[in-house]
């Protein structure tokens, strides 16, 4: 079983596991998840579906270690994002003292707490990114659309941007001529222009990228060639000094390799692995030295004179945002990029989202319901942007809607939630012709089809009652009050999410006995 | 660009606002008397006159009066209030005579005025130097400790009445003599109660001691040459007197220290409550979502929006601080517009008044349009 569990992180790009959540309120302790495990393969995208209030969006915070605290704490549970636990540090996070459900103490260890955000901001936007149901709300009103996606940019990708600036700014004759000669012999248009792309990216000069190819088409000359490129590239040359380029490399360089010191010890630390830690320990001991001796100036310059040290970066992350925004398919992204977000349509910022989300090609794309605050034709083309996005990318993406057609659009696998847990678990086909649980069969009958109107019976169905008050849930199935076959054992006892077949697991007694243990500790 | 055109829009909106202000300076004029107003009409009025001389005078001056049943009365408001705007936009505001000085009224307040603007500015400054990064400290930490005792400290600002607190300020801290930062009159007469702290003068604003003279050619006979903008802090500097400067820095202590608390105390509260109110909101997850740290989220996405209420309660507050913090400058003798509109109301300077109402409406009026004008650079959502 172990060894199972290693290997299904091995190829996921994201898994939860066990995962609880509670929110504290004055009424009571709102039990949102409960011991809710599913995981994301690589390229994969899964989708969550449940009613309004079943957990779906506390999931999706969740994982991004999101949820707002106060009230709410993810108090048990681990979530792997590229086989590293974000919650490593949870048990030592925070006590919580529960007098009354409606009196609970919770002390922060602010330390831990302030290492523990520096961590999570240095993952996420860079290893998952998240698009948000409400585009209006979700982008800040007082910046331009630009500087937002700017931002992410120059927030994950640094060390690659003074990397290319600094080719950029080094580029001699010699190189260009074999860039030349490279470009020269691809086979035929198609290649070189992507190649170009690239080339230009790498070199820090996006927007000579069009430039480049009217030149390849219009000449085969390679002298010719050679001279109009070299003159277009020191036209792009700011003469910036190496020194200070290179410095800036290296100072973030060593800011992102402490971050990933730091992840270590956290790991370390979890598994006391004394000796590991105290090495990371002073490993990072002697980067914070380092930073705090050799790179003084430079950081203190970065501190008052942002805007000008920044400018050679900046400048970079305008070219890459219209290139985003052009892949996100954009009308007139020169325009779009000095817009701010109340001057464009909600479809347009839900592109400028998505956008923002790839700045730094993430693995994992959660998207909490992203289509429902738009209209169709829009919903339909955002639906058709992710997938794209999906192939090209192989990235992974963490559905979440209550949209049974959406999820038959664009997910390969599918997770069933109520009142947060899971309840089925199957392939998109297996879910919509084969659903199991009778809860899943519920929602499937609740979908508005067009020929059901010339049946006989003309009546949509719909599941009776509403989703339980999760201060106080139901005992034993969370499900039973609502459920046609409720036996007795369904209100004393668990049901446990069970593989009945393959690929496909279900938390019913209809299919299997096993109980799910409920592990009652001294936190609820 | 669009913006010029805003700035030219709300600036043209001033103009039928100015002459509101007229007819309402003009109704305060008619309600003060044709006596009072004699009293001012010149330099040197002729006061034991028979009344038809003076309605004469009177009426030589753009004012129809006449004399009915023995006594000095308004005739014909029509004409009067044309002749009175005219006079009013050339620079004609009449004359203070005696108490508290003899001069025209416009001088007047151009040797006031500056005065109140180094208090206004200076405890705004102050107040906004403390309370931005205050605020944003404790609006990042609701029903934290530091929330609960930032809270009582904006409270007590409130409550605190600025008489008192400035008596208080004396009382601890107030020194009336050259034991302080130098004060020119003779003695050492601390009367603060803390040793060695007791070193602030809090009599004036530190021209005091310069001259006894009368105002009129105060700061050329100070300095040796016409300063421009009468404000003591910045004219000593640009003489290049630095043991000037200390001094009037010395006395602004306890007025800006004052005047700041009360200042403080409203802009914190909009502060904290923009803060708690913005970090609710959904494009903050959407920062951290980006894996913008928590310091920058603070910083860049939070406050930038929780600034924008706080701009319009800034304006309110300086153009309040500009009419006159008249209890402040009282209680230091801090001679500013304040302390001029209360010399002027107990020394029935009828010009004196007309001219203080006429400039407060002003200055409402301008700092109305700089607030606009901000929060329209502020908040791209405004249209302009």
């Amino acid at each position: 079983m172990e060894q199972n569990v290693m290997l299904n992180q091995e190829e996921s790009q994201l898994s939860v596991e066990g995962l609880k959540v509670r929110f504290f309120t004055s009424k009571g302790i709102v039990k949102a998840i409960d011991n809710l495990s599913f995981s994301i393969r690589k390229g994969e995208s899964y989708g969550l579906v449940g009613e309004s209030g079943s957990g779906k969006s506390v999931t999706a915070t969740s994982v991004m270690d999101l949820i707002p605290d106060p009230p709410g704490r993810i108090i048990r549970g681990k979530i792997f994002i590229n086989g590293y636990n974000i919650l490593n540090d949870l048990d030592r996070l925070v006590t919580i003292r529960i007098r009354k459900p409606t009196d609970v103490r919770i002390k922060r260890r602010k330390r831990l707490m302030k290492r523990h955000n520096y961590i999570m901001s240095g993952i996420r936007g860079d290893r998952v990114a998240m698009i948000f149901q409400e585009p209006f709300l979700s982008l800040n009103p007082v910046m331009t659309i630009g500087d937002q996606i700017r931002e992410a940019i120059l927030l994950h990708s640094r060390v690659e941007i003074a990397n290319s600036i600094i080719k950029r700014e080094t580029l001699n004759e010699d190189d260009v001529s074999k860039i030349a000669d490279t470009l020269m012999a691809q086979p035929d248009n198609f290649t070189r222009k992507k190649l170009i792309v690239r080339v230009c990216s790498q070199y820090a000069i996006p927007e000579l990228a069009k430039l480049f190819i009217d030149l390849f088409e219009n000449s085969t000359d390679k002298e010719f060639i050679t001279k109009e490129l070299l003159s277009l590239v020191n036209t792009k040359k700011t003469g910036l000094s190496l020194e200070e380029l290179e410095e800036a490399r290296n100072y973030f360089l060593l800011m992102d390799r402490k971050h990933d010191l730091s992840l270590r010890l956290l790991e370390a630390e979890k598994q006391e692995n004394e000796k590991l830690a105290e090495k990371l320990h002073l490993q990072i001991r002697a980067i914070n030295q380092q930073l705090r001796s050799d790179y003084l100036v430079y950081s203190l310059k970065r501190r008052f004179l942002r805007r000008f040290i920044d400018k050679p970066f900046v400048e970079y992350a305008t070219g890459r945002t219209l290139e985003l925004l052009m892949q996100v398919n954009i009308a007139g992204p020169e325009r779009v990029i000095d817009a701010y977000p109340h001057e464009l349509s909600g479809g347009m910022l839900q592109r400028c989202m998505i956008a923002m989300a790839f700045s730094s090609n993430p693995q994992i794309l959660i998207a909490d319901e992203p289509t429902t605050a738009l209209d169709v034709t829009t919903q339909a083309q955002i639906l058709d942007l992710m997938r794209e996005v999906n192939k090209t990318y192989n990235t992974s993406i963490f559905f979440i809607t209550h949209d049974l057609a959406v999820i038959a659009e664009m997910c390969d696998r599918v997770g069933v939630i109520y009142g947060g847990n899971l309840v089925e678990e199957a392939s998109v086909k297996e879910i919509f012709y084969n659903a199991k649980h009778p809860y899943t069969t519920g929602l499937m009958n609740a979908i508005p089809k067009a020929e059901r109107r010339y049946e006989k019976t003309a009546r949509l169905e719909s599941i009776p009652g509403s989703v339980p008050n999760l201060i106080d849930p139901p005992t034993g199935c969370r499900f039973h009050p609502r459920c046609k076959f409720r036996m007795d054992v369904c209100s004393e006892k668990k049901p446990k999410l069970v593989e009945i077949e393959k690929e496909h697991k279900v938390a019913c007694f209809l299919y299997s006995d096993e109980v799910e243990n409920e592990i009652e500790e001294e936190v609820p | 660009m669009e913006l010029k055109y805003f700035i030219l829009r709300r600036s043209l909106v001033i103009i039928p606002t100015l002459m509101g202000l007229t007819v309402i300076t003009f109704i305060l004029l008619w309600g003060l008397g044709p006596e009072l107003i004699y009293r001012g009409i010149n330099s040197s009025p002729k006061v034991n006159i028979p009344l038809s001389q003076q309605a004469l005078i009177l009426s030589q001056n753009g004012f129809s009066a006449a004399v009915v049943n023995g006594k000095l009365v308004f005739t014909n408001p029509i004409g009067m209030y044309f002749n009175f705007v005219s006079d009013l936009f050339r620079g004609n505001w009449g004359y203070i005579i005696g108490q508290p000085l003899t001069a025209p009224t416009l001088q007047a307040i151009e040797f006031y005025f500056p005065n109140t603007i180094q208090l206004a500015v200076g405890a705004t400054v102050m107040a906004l130097l403390i309370a931005m990064p205050l605020g944003t400290y404790i609006g990042a930490r609701p029903n934290s400790a530091s929330d609960q005792v930032g809270r009582i400290f904006s409270l007590s600002g409130y409550a605190l009445p600025a008489f008192w607190l400035g008596l208080v300020l004396i009382v601890l801290f107030g020194n009336n003599g050259t034991a302080g930062f130098g004060n020119g009159t003779s003695g050492n007469t601390p009367v603060g109660i803390i040793p060695y702290l007791n070193i602030f003068p809090y009599f004036g604003n530190g021209t005091e001691f310069l001259s006894t003279t009368a105002p009129k050619g105060f700061f050329s006979s100070t300095f040796g040459q016409t300063l421009p903008t009468h404000i003591f802090l910045i004219d000593s500097l640009i003489a290049g007197k630095l043991n000037y400067f200390v001094i009037a820095l010395a006395h602004m202590v306890l007025p800006v220290a004052t005047v700041t608390y009360g200042v403080l105390a409203g802009i914190l509260r909009f502060i904290r409550a923009g803060m708690v109110d913005a970090s609710g909101q959904e494009f903050v997850k959407t920062a951290r979502a980006k894996g913008v740290p928590e310091g920058q989220v603070i910083k860049k996405h939070i406050r930038k929006n929780a600034l924008l209420p706080t701009v319009t309660v800034l304006g309110l507050l300086i153009s309040g601080l500009l009419g006159g913090v008249v209890t402040v400058e009282i209680v230091f003798n801090y001679k500013g517009i304040g302390w001029l509109a209360v010399q002027a109301a107990l020394n029935y300077q009828a010009w004196g008044i007309l001219a203080i109402t006429f400039l407060f409406g002003i200055i409402l009026m301008v700092t109305n349009l700089i607030v606009d004008v901000v929060y329209a650079f502020m908040d791209p959502r405004i249209r302009y």
